[in-house]
């Protein structure tokens, strides 16, 4: 259905150009769409796609066309069409479909953060189900819980819908609805020109980082940003350096390979339907997302779609598609990279930068079933922003601002942390039941300050999620096989006594003054027992047998510290030589 | 009020703990050449650090700084005087909880009333601890490892809602306690001048621990510390940036007003709030003057887990700890950088990592592998990175980096053969 609307209007837009182009002007009828370019008559276009010449202002922004004098044309005229209130009828005319998806998708609903925490702080028995933002806006003051609060205070800052103009500083101003991610500049007034905004798809990776550079802080991960202790050092020209923004700031730690080997933006990897929605309410992001390593990496080529066409077509830095590949999750073309011939080749959004994609190979570390398990991001990932305690304090007598409201209202939040970690990522086996980097997410220690009293409560969790730290080298096996910090027990001395697992941490919690008695980066014991909780239902730490399996290999990895070694060229084979005495370890 | 404090102390410096020198006189002797009374240790390799050739200077030898300042070695001795050298046994009280103390004499020694029948009081380890505390051995006897300095780390809150209690300056992480603290321990309980050994120059563990018969105090281990096994965790301290600043900017420091400096903290708390311009002045812990401009501090990052190994002037391996890694700037009063965040003069970092013995110790020693598998000293750091490479020595004071041998062994075939056997 979308596509055969895509094409119509493909079409008409294709004979309006045509027709504009090709009329002769001294007898064109409607020299004007509409009246309103007889005042803006010196506007420029948004974009290719939407030319003044044919759209006219009414089309987008509304009002009364027919009216020649400014009060009467600018009744019910809609300054920004694509704030979500008004995309349906304005954008939605032609995109009715996108329009649709994106009112129900991750960034509007922000289903995601709402669940987790909801389920969290004890208000959802399970991390699922909650109807999202638009639920909350219907709430009164007497029915908002603390959880509820919190986000109202914090998380929903960053809302596709948000009102722009309430940030104080333009450059962290998020929100919009579709302009939010699709402007690429802002309008303006030149001289006697008015520049309108510039709409694309082609959205540039400072877009996404607007929001994407907390919490998991994947957008700053993937461009070798790492959230530091809020030092500002060094100090350049007496000045703090590394600014995030007025107090956060970061360090340079390597890059995912796919930035700083090819310059990849996010949308040269994330598709319009994992992005934008694919049409299905979600509870979690990774319901949402669509793209996986091996779509690229280990892609099938099938022949392009009409969507694929029009989108290499509106992107206009590619050829036309003919083999392309698919996201194997929800089918979604992936229309930059193309087959042609034997030859592969991926093209860059941004400027059509052509490169030549790296294949995953057969070795056996990615067919050997010992590691099917194992989610890329395991070995690739080279390190993990990692935020241990999360330490939430409530003052109830006091004032902050309501992002949902848009106003202050009562009730203060402050936020604490104990001490931030990148190296060493943790393991634990993720929400698609895959092995892969764990960090806390979120260690909340809570204290509320309320009638008088102070009230103190906690909730321990790790999450699991991929970095976006990708390195071509991985890590070594003995940073997994004999690492406490990987194997989820934390920072201590790990090592094996009479068969047995033995772990002393170093981090004491209760003398921390933590109210909990196990170690704060400990996500299980060396028996196996759980300290902390996930927010997903199939994630968890490793178990007992699977951390005594994992160590067990040790023995092996000991001397064979290389999948180049043969004895991993038929591991079960091997294994059984040993337990015969056929090798010769024990001589 | 906090200048009433210096001029009294200036005032009683002068009473050198008379009573005490009357009886102890040979003691008194004794302690002028010790390393508590001159800090020779701690000033030389901080101004070694900072570029001075050939330092030899003491506590009662310091110079003051230069007046035209070039190089971070023309400033080194303002900053010892200033941040480092409030440590001293004259100085009384440089503002922090904990740190508070007598002079002389009885900053580490009680005193006792009766004249002529002396009994010696057990030095309390609140005494040490009022100057080894933090980055250097002596609060992590107690498992403790100072927080970051960020007003973001004032957490957990306390059950009555305030925020922790600080000492010595910051509050603290708790991590895992030194044994002989556990079983109840003071620091002069091994370090004393019992049989005929000096208090000051460490304290061999075989002098207690001398039947050493288990299995991995094998001849390969002969050379090879006590402490380098069987310490838990240690400090390593990346990258410290020091800036003197001499104008009047405090605004940028909000968050930051708790540098481990109990003068600093008063300081900041104050000209924050003040609508007048409060100008920028610090105590010199020395000659107890007020001077201009203010040192202030950020680290880059701290860890308890990392560690590398080195060689003791001794030849045994030990765990090495930075110090600091340097990284300095001076603002006068105009806003000229006359040091704009120098990090190494002549291509030589500011800093000096040496050997020490980290106060963690536990009965159950490092598993191999944290040596054996390690990759700081296997140098497996994958891609190269200024943040990374900090973890790796550079130049190395009292001792040196371990051989291309000694790093080829920790691979090798009789390694693994033996660990194998261990692990089975």
């Amino acid at each position: 259905m979308r596509i055969f609307q895509y094409s119509i209007f493909a079409a008409l837009l294709a004979i309006a150009i045509s027709l504009y182009i090709n009329v002769d002007k001294p007898i064109a009828i409607p020299s004007q769409p509409d009246q309103c370019m007889s005042c803006h008559e010196n506007t420029t276009n948004m974009d290719v796609s939407h030319p003044i010449e044919v759209f006219g202002c009414f089309k987008c922004h509304g009002g009364n066309k027919f009216a020649t004098n400014k009060k009467d044309a600018h009744i019910g005229i809609v300054l920004n069409p694509s704030r979500l209130e008004h995309a349906n009828r304005f954008c939605g005319e032609c995109h009715s479909d996108v329009v649709k998806r994106v009112n129900i998708s991750m960034m509007q609903t922000e289903n995601g953060i709402l669940n987790t925490l909801k389920f969290q702080w004890g208000e959802l028995s399970t991390p699922m189900g909650y109807k999202g933002i638009d639920e909350l806006q219907k709430e009164t003051n007497s029915t908002i819980s603390l959880a509820e609060n919190h986000f109202r205070k914090a998380c929903a800052s960053c809302h596709i819908n948000q009102h722009e103009d309430i940030f104080d500083d333009e450059k962290y101003a998020r929100g919009g609805g579709c302009v939010d991610c699709h402007r690429i500049e802002k309008g303006r007034t030149e001289g006697k020109k008015y520049i309108h905004a510039t709409l694309s798809t082609k959205i540039p990776s400072s877009n996404c980082l607007k929001c994407h550079n907390r919490s998991n802080r994947i957008g700053l991960s993937y461009f070798g940003k790492y959230e530091s202790e809020g030092y500002g050092t060094p100090y350049k020209h007496g000045e703090f350096t590394n600014k995030l923004d007025n107090s956060r700031f970061y360090y340079e730690l390597p890059a995912d390979i796919h930035h700083s080997k090819a310059g990849l933006d996010c949308i040269d990897c994330h598709t319009e339907k994992g992005v934008m929605g694919d049409g299905k309410k979600h509870h979690h992001m990774e319901e949402a997302e669509d793209i996986k390593c091996k779509d690229c990496h280990k892609a099938d080529f099938k022949k392009a779609d009409s969507l694929s066409v029009l989108l290499s077509d509106l992107n206009e830095n590619m050829p036309e598609p003919n083999l392309i590949a698919f996201t194997k999750k929800k089918n979604s073309p992936i229309y930059n990279l193309q087959k042609n011939g034997e030859n592969s080749k991926f093209y860059r959004k941004r400027d059509g930068k052509v490169f030549n994609l790296t294949k995953m190979s057969n070795k056996p570390y990615h067919i050997s079933k010992i590691h099917e398990r194992l989610d890329c991001s395991s070995c690739h990932s080279s390190w993990m922003p990692s935020c241990y305690g999360c330490h939430e304090v409530y003052f109830e007598d006091g004032k902050q601002f309501d992002w949902v409201d848009r106003k202050m209202t009562k009730g203060a939040w402050q936020e604490f942390r104990s001490f931030l970690r990148f190296e060493k990522p943790s393991l634990g086996v993720g929400y698609n039941k895959k092995i892969m980097p764990f960090a806390p997410g979120c260690q909340v220690i809570g204290t509320t300050f309320k009638d008088k009293k102070v009230e103190q409560f906690h909730f321990m969790a790790m999450a699991g999620w991929d970095p976006h730290t990708t390195q071509k080298e991985v890590r070594s096996c003995v940073d997994c096989h004999f690492s406490p910090e990987a194997l989820g027990l934390g920072r201590g001395n790990l090592d094996i006594k009479d068969k047995k697992i033995v772990f002393e941490p170093f981090y004491n919690s209760k003398k921390s003054g933590m109210p909990f008695d196990y170690p704060i980066d400990g996500f299980v014991s060396s028996e196996g027992k759980q300290f902390q909780s996930t927010s997903r239902k199939e994630a968890r730490s490793f178990n007992k047998n699977e951390l005594t399996k994992i160590v067990e290999a040790y023995k092996c990895i000991l001397c064979h510290d290389s999948y180049e070694d043969k004895i991993y060229k038929d591991f079960t084979k091997s294994k059984e030589f040993f337990r015969d005495g056929k090798t010769p370890c024990l001589k | 009020m906090f200048k009433i404090i210096l001029l009294l102390s200036v005032f009683f410096s002068f009473t050198f703990a008379q009573d005490c020198v009357d009886c102890h006189q040979k003691e008194s002797v004794k302690c002028q050449k010790s390393n508590h009374y001159t800090l020779q240790n701690a000033i030389n390799v901080t101004r070694t650090a900072w570029g001075v050739k050939d330092s030899n200077v003491t506590l009662q030898t310091i110079p003051h700084s230069k007046i035209d300042i070039k190089k971070p070695a023309d400033l080194v001795d303002d900053f010892l005087r200033r941040k480092c050298l409030k440590c001293h046994l004259g100085v009384k009280n440089s503002g922090e909880k904990g740190m508070k103390r007598k002079r002389n004499c009885l900053a580490c020694h009680s005193k006792h009333k009766t004249k002529g029948k002396c009994q010696p009081k057990k030095i309390a380890m609140d005494k040490c601890l009022s100057c080894h505390n933090k980055e250097f051995v002596g609060t992590d006897y107690k498992g403790l490892f100072p927080k970051d300095y960020s007003h973001s780390f004032r957490a957990p809150l306390q059950k009555n809602g305030n925020y922790p209690s600080q000492k010595y300056g910051i509050d603290f992480h708790n991590l895992n306690q030194d044994i002989h603290y556990k079983k109840g321990m003071s620091c002069v309980d091994c370090h004393n001048n019992k049989n005929g050994k000096n208090w000051e120059n460490g304290v061999a563990c075989k002098e207690c621990h001398k039947d050493l018969t288990k299995q991995n105090h094998k001849n390969y281990h002969n050379n090879i510390s006590c402490s380098a096994c069987h310490s838990s965790w240690n400090m390593s301290s990346y990258e410290l940036s020091v800036f003197r600043d001499d104008m009047a900017d405090y605004d940028k420091w909000k968050d930051l007003t708790l540098q481990e400096d109990g003068y600093l903290k008063k300081f900041l708390t104050k000209a924050l709030k003040s609508k007048k311009k409060i100008k920028p002045v610090m105590p010199d812990w020395v000659d107890m003057k007020m001077k201009k401009g203010i040192w202030y501090s950020g680290w880059r990052y701290r860890r308890w887990e990392d560690f590398t190994l080195g060689n003791d002037e001794n030849g045994m391996v030990k765990i090495l700890r930075p110090i600091f890694q340097y990284r300095v700037s001076y603002r006068d009063a105009n806003g000229t950088m006359l040091l704009d965040d120098v990090s190494s003069v002549d291509g030589k970092s500011l800093e000096a990592w040496s050997p020490y013995s980290p106060h963690t110790i536990t009965k159950k020693a490092k598993s191999c592998e944290r040596c054996h598998e390690n990759n700081l000293l296997l140098k497996n750091s994958k891609k190269p990175n200024v943040i990374y490479d900090l973890k790796i020595p550079k130049n190395i004071e009292h001792g040196s980096a371990l051989s291309e041998e000694q790093i080829y062994r920790l691979k090798s075939q009789k390694y693994k053969k033996e660990r194998f056997k261990m692990l089975q």
